[in-house]
């Protein structure tokens, strides 16, 4: 009687045995490796080039009003938390705001000397400083540190005399003027839903709603996002924050657990 | 995680490849029989692979000795899987949990090749386990009865996949005593 032994069968093939009996099972899958020298070298290529630069979304956005900035709160190292309430909305001054993603010291950092230096163009010129030439200002000093390793990927939101303005500027010294721009790991995600409801005539509340939403669909998707979804706005008189709603609530408001109909119900048991 | 006469096993309901979340339902927890359960971490197809190898050896026990497996013997089962794919192995982590004789709660958790360990108090898997074993150490007393259980094994689930980017978006927990199986989901934050 031949035992039937499929359930139990080894993955390692038999070598070098014509056993007919064994052959069927045999016969491993096996998958073609890479023609490298350095195999683990290639590996760890492989892993970087998929991993994302900057875990974080900001957005931002003109329209009739103004400008509506967007962010969420997340620090993430890898895959570990390391803070939920991290302010990445920075404030350069009453007018202009930086929004942060990449590596955070290197954002707050260059976000404040770019501040001093807007400080110091006013006093020098008795004229507050254009979003165009704080945005050139700021591009023109990463561009100078290119290749050394700074991570910086932010958008300068400001109104000045020729109204709204917006840039993102980036640490390889990339500078592009914009009516919308959402940066980050949460990036795509928050496109797809400020892309598919942007109007230019939309009222102030339209927009933050928008800008909340996108925040929002990005953090659920995304895993390095999450947090607040802080909303600023900016206008004639200067930047005014609207709202900072944590996201956990927001998914709950958005979409909340409706009761739905008991398919199976579970009795207690008595006397078992 | 260990109760009185009873045990708790809980997971996450996320399905992600690295950043970006595929699935906010995935079912991580399978039943073997009405005294045995099995959690699986780690890569999904694996997961559901296993799961299925496993069933299918279940059910020839069921048939060979006309009973269901104890949670000892079924741990061994999964250790023995897990080696034979020493060199190619799955990348899961399995945490299994059971009544055994005299409804005595078993648990015990396993790497990827097969190593058990055993546990009397807690024992955890996944990409948020060091959170895990912090919150549990903290938060485990012995012998709680099954309401409580599920009190702290919430707790514990939540405030854990809260510090990792690639658990969460809900949970899932089965409380078992030699009674009754309760299911309940989690409402956890979604980001």
């Amino acid at each position: 009687m031949k035992l039937d032994t499929t359930g139990m069968e080894s993955a390692a093939p038999v070598w070098g045995s014509h056993n007919e009996l064994v052959d069927e099972f045999s016969a491993a899958p096996s998958f073609e490796l890479p023609n490298t020298t350095d195999f683990d070298g290639f590996q760890k290529e492989a892993i970087q080039m998929v991993k994302p630069a900057k875990g974080t979304t900001t957005l931002a956005f003109i329209f009739k009003e103004g400008v509506m900035v967007a962010a969420d709160s997340r620090a993430s190292m890898g895959g570990y938390i390391s803070s939920q309430s991290v302010k990445k909305i920075i404030e350069i001054n009453p007018y202009m705001l930086g929004t942060m993603a990449g590596g955070a010291a290197d954002c707050q950092f260059w976000h404040r000397n770019l501040g001093t230096k807007c400080r110091l163009h006013e006093l020098a010129n008795k004229r507050r400083i254009s979003v165009t030439g704080a945005s050139k200002l700021f591009a023109n000093i990463l561009y100078s540190y290119r290749g050394i390793g700074l991570s910086v990927g932010t958008m300068i939101a400001g109104w000045d005399e020729t109204g709204p303005g917006l840039y993102y500027v980036d640490n390889e010294g990339g500078r592009l003027k914009g009516m919308r721009f959402s940066v980050g790991s949460g990036s795509p995600y928050a496109y797809g839903v400020l892309d598919n409801g942007y109007r230019y005539d939309m009222s102030v509340e339209e927009a933050a709603e928008l800008a909340r939403r996108a925040i929002y669909h990005a953090t659920f998707r995304d895993g390095a996002s999450g947090g607040v979804a802080s909303v600023y706005y900016v206008g004639p008189n200067g930047w005014k924050k609207l709202s900072g709603d944590d996201v956990g609530e927001l998914h709950y408001r958005y979409y909340p657990v409706m009761p739905s109909t008991v398919e199976q119900e579970m009795v207690e048991v008595t006397g078992a | 995680m260990v109760g009185k006469n009873c045990f708790a096993i809980a997971s996450d309901r996320r399905l992600g490849v690295q950043l970006q979340t595929i699935a906010t339902d995935f079912q991580r927890i399978s039943k073997i029989h009405d005294r045995v359960f099995l959690g699986l971490s780690g890569l999904g197809t694996d997961a559901q692979t296993l799961y299925q190898r496993l069933v299918f050896r279940h059910k020839l026990y069921q048939l060979r000795e006309e009973r269901d497996m104890k949670p000892e013997t079924f741990a061994n089962l999964v250790s023995a899987l897990l080696y034979e794919k020493r060199f190619g192995p799955y990348f899961c982590q399995p945490v299994i949990a059971g009544l055994g004789d005299e409804d005595k709660p078993f648990i015990c958790t396993m790497d990827s090749i097969g190593a058990k360990e055993l546990a009397k108090d807690f024992v955890v898997a996944g990409t948020a386990s060091e959170f895990l074993y912090g919150a549990c150490e903290s938060m485990f007393k012995e012998d709680m009865e099954p309401e409580e259980l599920f009190e702290t094994v919430s707790q514990a689930l939540l405030s854990s996949v809260d510090r990792d980017c690639l658990s969460g978006w809900g949970g899932h927990v089965y409380v078992v005593t030699p009674t009754e199986v309760k299911e309940r989901i989690l409402k956890g934050r979604m980001d």
